[in-house]
């Protein structure tokens, strides 16, 4: 194919056989992530979290996405989860706020000083669960994410956003938002190549972060032009064949079935259920006692 | 209500932001089963007289328009553009930005959807429309698997399925290979003959005679030059602002001194024998690891080659000359640019010596005016300020562009802004230039001016480009490729490759007449030359 291209791309989407996810409806599908979000950013204990991690990995594991065509983007989301985790951990920041008291395991001192200042890592019971309890909260978080392109027919996200109650504008303009991430990256990539066979050379950016940022001028503009033009085009095609003029039919027809409500209620249930022991202040960050004796807490 | 499916009366239109109309004092009708060609220079107001017809201005592109559009007599002014769509219906330019739909149908029932029509009659209509254009089968594939001529009539699938009287069409063959260009055109004929009035702008006149329009519009500087029959054209146009079939051009020809002798790479000549400058060797390469779409490439570019490459759409051209400038790199096999392994070779470092020109413009340029684009380049390899200057000056000469040269490149013409691309490499002064489309979305004149242009520059050693327009490399080429389904299926003299009638439309290749002419006269010519050239021979 030409490098000219312009239209919209979809996602990786296919039809998979087996499938746990693609068995139900997208509309029960989104109502039952929105739930588990919901549910999943109200713990930190890690006793809470892990039913969750485990629903997660029930998911990617019966979705029926092959590994070579989620490896890319799992390792990158799974990577910058852990690289942040550790961050975290080794900085001791970030979870200052779940506790106040810190329980020392171990201190590593460094041999040497830098203009007085002495590298030390405390590692500390609250920090590793802290780091623990993030991991496993963010991981949950991408698995179940990053599933839903792959697992949603893109020719349905019309018709679920208007399921779900938008009005049809709104929904069709969700549609093509949807759309338009996977041909805004394949945009990049074409500006990116452009400027480096003009000798431009992404790597060898130096200068300070304003300066940095005057220097990815020549792929920012170009991305963002085209996008510019891309949707004065798209709008043109669409206001060209009468879009928005009243009440719409969608020629694709969802079915709700038996499974579908029952995946709502469990959404529902599990939503309440995570706000009501949100407000009984269960679920909040956790060490286990037995270590804080053991650190001589 | 009249039987005239257009009326146009003194249609005049400004766009807001500009001083100068668009165009003027426009006056024409169009009947039921007519073709009517509209030909003329890029910004010359074809497009723009296309949107005053669909209803775009004054709705989505606001200024001051004056006049009438009727259609059946009646005046569209107050209609709603849903309400125009339903009789005049658009294909624009490229099918690739007007289709929304992920799968076909979706695309074809798109309009229908919006009108709120009830769900059975929407895909009666949809499927009506496939088969009418031969299509049902592509009903469930996905759109953006689909060739660039099955796009194209998706894309009037959805257009048709609103049953329209009156059908513009914006030049329908720029991104066709030209077996799909024959195809649209037959099928814009069978329409005609259906009973529609078709409208099509097109730059390549030569190529819609075929299909014999009742008339042919010339439109310049916003205005109507020529309105008639097709025989009258050739008489008030020129034949270097419109492409006219090869024969009509030498008659005319004969009348003017004949044009200057085109000394191609004067920069390769005396330096020695055909040195290899870039070397691929049993080249292969998938975007998905299971996927071959390129299969064992072997091939030198030498210095003094003028390679033309063709092949039909989404044959593996654009796949096969991104890896001479490194940004594919083989999976299987290795290219060598001036003896290094691009492997081995930064992008950067392999563009000082190769330049490469992408199709598209809008995807590189960046900077606030046309002499910064210009100097991106040359200021990234590294060249001294002074020179810098001068490589820049010599290619906005080259494309014809010194008088925009403080202008913002984003604000230039769809065409300008294909030569400030082309001359951003220009300045960049490499010894090989490889160029993809060079002519798309240009017009004529202005295309076979900078073509000869490039051809003469004394710094290239070696030039290549990808084209559709089989008479580029009837005129320009000393060596053509054709590449299909990601092989090399024959590579050789303009006059070996082409000679071959069969395996041109093996390849979707359509012979023109300008070739058919060179064939003819070679056994005196013994080359390939422009009409005008065989005009004095």
């Amino acid at each position: 194919m030409g490098e000219g291209e312009t239209m919209l791309v979809a996602w990786k989407y296919r039809k998979r056989e087996n499938s746990f996810i693609q068995s139900f409806d997208p509309r029960a599908w989104l109502i039952f992530y929105a739930c588990y979000l919901v549910g999943l950013v109200t713990f930190w204990d890690v006793r809470y979290l892990l039913p969750f991690f485990g629903v997660a990995l029930f998911v990617l594991f019966t979705s029926g996405v092959k590994w070579h065509e989620i490896r890319r983007a799992f390792l990158f989301i799974v990577g910058f989860v852990f690289f942040f985790a550790i961050l975290t951990f080794l900085t001791g920041r970030g979870g200052v706020e779940h506790y106040q008291q810190e329980h020392l395991i171990r201190q590593f001192k460094a041999s040497f000083s830098i203009l007085g200042w002495v590298p030390t890592l405390d590692i500390t019971v609250e920090r590793v669960f802290y780091a623990i309890s993030q991991f496993v909260k963010v991981s949950s978080l991408a698995i179940m994410t990053i599933l839903i392109p792959y697992s949603l027919d893109p020719r349905l996200y019309g018709i679920t956003f208007k399921g779900l109650g938008l009005n049809d504008k709104f929904a069709y303009a969700m549609d093509l938002t949807m759309r338009f991430i996977p041909t805004f990256a394949r945009d990049f990539q074409l500006t990116v190549d452009a400027q480096r066979a003009r000798g431009y050379e992404l790597e060898k950016l130096s200068g300070g972060l304003v300066e940095q940022v005057r220097k990815m001028g020549p792929i920012f503009v170009p991305v963002i032009i085209h996008a510019i033009i891309g949707s004065e085009d798209i709008i043109d095609a669409m206001d060209l064949r009468a879009f928005g003029i009243g009440p719409r039919t969608w020629i694709d027809v969802l079915e709700r079935r038996r499974r579908d409500d029952i995946l709502i209620r469990i959404g529902v249930v599990l939503l309440l259920a995570s706000v009501m022991l949100g407000v009984l202040g269960l679920g909040n960050f956790w060490v286990p006692d037995a270590l804080l004796t053991l650190a001589g807490g | 209500m009249s039987d005239t499916p257009l009326v146009v009366e003194n249609l005049s239109f400004r766009y807001r932001d500009r001083t100068d109309t668009a165009i003027r004092n426009i006056s024409f009708e169009a009947k039921p089963g007519e073709v009517l060609l509209i030909a003329g220079a890029s910004g010359c107001g074809k497009t723009t007289l296309i949107r005053c017809l669909n209803g775009l201005i004054p709705r989505s592109y606001k200024g001051e328009i004056s006049g009438s559009v009727r259609v059946f007599g009646e005046d569209t002014s107050t209609w709603k553009l849903a309400q125009i769509s339903q009789k005049i219906g658009t294909v624009l330019q490229d099918p690739e930005r007007q289709i929304l739909g992920t799968r076909v149908l979706n695309e074809v029932a798109f309009g229908l959807e919006n009108l709120g029509l009830p769900r059975e009659e929407i895909l009666e209509r949809a499927d009506e429309a496939l088969r009418f254009l031969k299509i049902f089968h592509l009903r469930e594939r996905e759109t953006f698997t689909l060739s660039g001529g099955e796009k194209q009539k998706v894309a009037l699938a959805g257009v048709l399925a609103m049953r329209p009287s009156i059908l513009l069409l914006d030049e329908p063959l720029a991104s066709l290979d030209p077996a799909s260009a024959q195809d649209a055109l037959d099928t814009a004929r069978f329409l005609a003959d259906q009973g529609m009035t078709i409208l099509m702008v097109e730059h390549r006149v030569e190529d819609v005679l075929r299909i014999k329009p009742e008339r042919v519009m010339f439109m310049s500087g916003g205005e109507i030059r020529y309105l008639g029959s097709l025989s009258g054209l050739s008489k008030v146009v020129n034949y270097r602002e419109v492409k006219l079939p090869a024969k009509e051009i030498v008659e005319r020809a004969k009348q003017d001194p004949p044009p200057a002798e085109i000394r191609i790479l004067p920069g390769a000549a005396g330096k020695g024998e055909s040195e290899a400058l870039v070397r691929f060797e049993d080249v292969a390469f998938g975007y998905e690891a299971d996927v071959e779409v390129l299969h064992g490439i072997n091939l030198e570019i030498r210095r003094g080659d003028v390679i033309a490459v063709v092949g039909p759409n989404g044959a593996g051209k654009t796949t096969f000359v991104k890896h001479a400038i490194g940004l594919l790199k083989p999976k299987r096999g290795r290219v060598l640019v001036n003896g290094r392994d691009t492997r081995e070779a930064s992008v950067a470092q392999i563009a000082s010596t190769l330049g490469y020109v992408f199709q598209s413009p809008s995807h590189m340029l960046f900077a606030p005016t046309v002499y910064d684009e210009l100097a991106f380049g040359p200021k990234n390899l590294k060249h001294a300020k002074e020179q810098i200057e001068q490589e820049v000056k010599e290619a906005l000469r080259i494309v014809n562009l010194s008088a925009q040269e403080q202008d913002p490149p984003l604000a230039l013409s769809f065409g300008q802004q294909k030569r400030v691309s082309i001359a951003a490499i220009l300045a960049m002064q490499s010894r090989i230039l490889v160029m993809d489309e060079p002519t798309a979305g240009q017009d004529y004149q202005n295309y076979m001016n900078f073509m000869d242009s490039i051809l003469q520059l004394p710094t290239f050693e070696a030039i290549l480009f990808i084209t559709h327009d089989v008479d580029l490399a009837v005129i320009y080429a000393n060596r053509v490729l054709i590449v299909n389904e990601g092989r090399l299926v024959a590579d050789g003299t303009p006059q070996e490759v082409l000679r071959d009638f069969d395996r041109l439309k093996a390849n979707r290749l359509v012979p023109t007449s300008l070739l058919a002419l060179n064939l003819e006269r070679f056994p005196a010519t013994g080359r390939f030359m422009k009409a005008e050239a065989l005009a004095h021979i």
